[in-house]
């Protein structure tokens, strides 16, 4: 019972994963970037929920839809500032930005919010949720319904709906898809919109009540592993992989760490990366154009 | 380009890579200020001087790696740790001479970087940067979770009374000389390096891999050998910051030391030995100048809390890296090469 209780917590920390590597895969599905500044994403994310529902005293009804709203507005800001002016130049080149990106949103969270440590407001319910003999975390539980819910969303979106294919299309070939008539300046601001608003999610369902400081950025490259295990272009495969990554670092938390008297399990998810990038780079279900050599 | 009338009549001034009587002078007036510095400057300028020479040094391997090799590497801080913790202990526990820890130091910094490197004979592109961040985290994990009488644990380790010639290194001065000896030992270690047949690959390997496979080039052991370097020079700066501090612990090499030392080669310019220098110094001048600024400012305007003001530099230089991505990608360095050229062929456009 125990061991199947640490399971059930592993599949529900491997959605959170999942949800946060899901923002990550919809910017590079849109447009072949590695963005390096997920978890500064998530941070800004994060801190503007805290402002608008603990410093601005609105109800949190009205504050989590607006905080969305400001997410989107970053993800056109970031694509208006910087990604609008790089189309048609190097992928390496963007990657650098989104480099840059991390030195100058932990300073703007820096100067804005400032380097304190900050209570996360409790959205939602921190009580346990009790299945019989096994304990499940409520906002663990949540956010792993909702990350099923928007992979579902997102999959159709991206396969199915007419303006989602042209995202496709625009991180297979850019060139290509703009002489078929697809913007990429559309794609790509409709890629940061999602990117920001799920990192917030994430930012929500990971940071319930808990304190919030410039480290929680970390996260974020926690979440990179199970995007590479999927696949980097696949939304349900995130799903999956993001269980198996979660089960494996319970079960080594649970009884590696024990004997080592150390902090095993939060290199997992490196160790299983660089595992995967020999054995099967594409991952499970990306698309097999990774150049090997 | 060479400035008209500067032409050689023997193979091996054709080669040579400082050219004329006047960039002799240039150099050897530049080294002896250098030198000079620490009787004729502030204190503050000398330990600001030896951190500067030790990022560069850093930041060469980077610019190796990355700029002349192409491959991104986001773990030099982590490669620079374990050269800072392979020196420290060489020195403290088993006493080994200073040049040749700083060697070893180097030497395991490459080791474990190469590691990193052998994923290139499966993967390329940004995967292998993927990599780099796992160096980041096992870096951390193996310091802070191996037996504490191995790295110390959170503690760190401590390095007593590192010597060199009989000189005692506990003054800044001397760590000052000192470091300021191995950039530039490493500098001109660089110049050969990318000049030579290895450096010529990197390039090649850069622009095109598939060509370079073509054209004979061993694209895998190139990549290989790329990170051995790129590490060892991260290695080599490790040592002399465990010298220069006396202290290695892990919380001074994070990812985001790494992306520091990114944003210096990208403001220099990519693909420039010079270009490396340029941008570390200018950029840490930058940081100690928003620095300095930023306490005056406290001072004189106590409503703007000192902590806004630091936070502000990352602001400020993070728009500045940005900055020069989105309108000057090629570095300082290709711009002050397009104005010597113009300045050259003036009157004429080209």
């Amino acid at each position: 019972m125990e061991f199947l209780n640490y399971v059930l917590n592993g599949v529900l920390v491997g959605q959170l994963y999942a949800l946060l590597a899901l923002g990550f895969v919809v910017i590079y599905r849109a447009s072949k970037v590695f963005n390096f500044a997920q978890g500064e994403l998530m941070l800004v994310g994060a801190f503007t929920v805290w402002t608008l529902v603990m410093a601005s005293g609105l109800p949190a009804a009205a504050a989590v839809p607006l905080a969305f709203v400001a997410a989107l507005l970053y993800g056109i800001v970031i694509e208006r500032l910087f990604f609008s002016r790089l189309i048609g130049e190097s992928v390496f080149s963007m990657v650098m930005v989104t480099i840059g990106l991390v030195i100058l949103i932990r300073g703007l969270v820096l100067v804005i919010w400032g380097g304190m440590d900050r209570q996360f407001p409790v959205l939602l319910p921190t009580a346990p949720l009790i299945v019989g003999e096994l304990i499940l975390p409520t906002a663990l539980t949540i956010g792993a319904a909702m990350t099923v819910v928007l992979a579902s969303a997102l999959w159709w979106f991206f396969n199915r709906s007419r303006f989602g294919l042209t995202l496709t299309a625009v991180a297979e070939d850019p060139a290509t898809a703009i002489s078929m008539g697809v913007s990429v300046k559309r794609a790509t601001t409709l890629a940061w919109m999602m990117g920001a608003a799920i990192s917030t999610l994430g930012a929500i369902v990971y940071l319930n009540g808990r304190s919030l400081t410039l480290v929680s950025a970390e996260i974020g490259l926690a979440a990179l592993p199970v995007a590479l295990f999927a696949g980097l272009e696949s939304i349900f495969g995130l799903l999956l992989a993001g269980a198996v990554m979660g089960v494996l670092q319970a079960l080594v938390g649970a009884y590696v760490d024990p004997l080592i008297g150390g902090s095993a399990s939060s290199i997992v998810p490196y160790v299983f990366m660089l595992f995967m990038l020999f054995v099967r780079p594409t991952g499970l279900f990306g698309w097999r154009t990774i150049e090997r050599v | 380009m060479d400035a008209s009338g500067v032409y050689f009549i023997s193979y091996g001034g054709d080669r040579s890579l400082i050219r004329t009587r006047w960039q002799w002078a240039a150099l050897a007036v530049f080294m002896l200020a250098l030198v000079l510095l620490p009787w004729l400057a502030p204190e503050r300028w000398v330990s600001m001087g030896y951190t500067v020479f030790i990022t560069a040094v850093a930041v060469i391997g980077l610019q190796i790696c990355t700029g002349y090799a192409g491959q991104i590497n986001l773990g030099q801080s982590a490669f620079m740790g374990v050269g800072a913790y392979a020196c420290a202990l060489a020195i403290s526990r088993w006493h080994v001479p200073l040049p040749l820890a700083l060697v070893w130091g180097g030497v395991a910094a490459a080791l474990f970087g190469s590691l990193f490197g052998l994923s290139a004979a499966r993967i390329k592109g940004f995967y292998l940067a993927l990599t780099t961040i796992a160096a980041q985290a096992l870096f951390h994990f193996f310091a802070l979770n191996l037996p504490q009488k191995w790295f110390g644990g959170p503690g760190g380790v401590h390095i007593e009374g590192a010597r060199f010639l009989g000189i005692d290194l506990a003054s800044d001065r001397a760590t000052y000389w000192f470091s300021l000896a191995v950039l530039a030992v490493m500098a001109a270690g660089a110049f050969g390096i990318v000049r030579s047949r290895h450096g010529r690959a990197f390039e090649a390997v850069r622009d095109d891999d598939v060509a370079a496979g073509m054209m004979g080039i061993d694209v895998t052991l190139t990549k290989m050998r790329a990170f051995l370097v790129g590490a060892f020079y991260a290695g080599i700066a490790g040592g002399l910051w465990a010298i220069a501090l006396r202290h290695v612990s892990v919380e001074q090499f994070t990812l985001f030391t790494s992306i520091w030392l990114i944003a210096m080669m990208i403001v220099g310019g990519l693909g420039s030995i010079v270009g490396a220098l340029v941008g570390t110094v200018l950029i840490q001048l930058a940081r100690e100048g928003v620095a300095g600024l930023g306490t005056a400012l406290a001072q004189t305007f106590p409503v703007v809390g000192q902590e806004i003001v630091f936070a502000s530099m990352n602001v400020l230089l993070g728009t500045v890296v940005i900055l020069f991505l989105l309108f000057q990608p090629k570095g300082l360095m290709h711009r002050i090469e397009t104005l010597k050229a113009a300045y050259r062929r003036w009157p004429f456009p080209y």
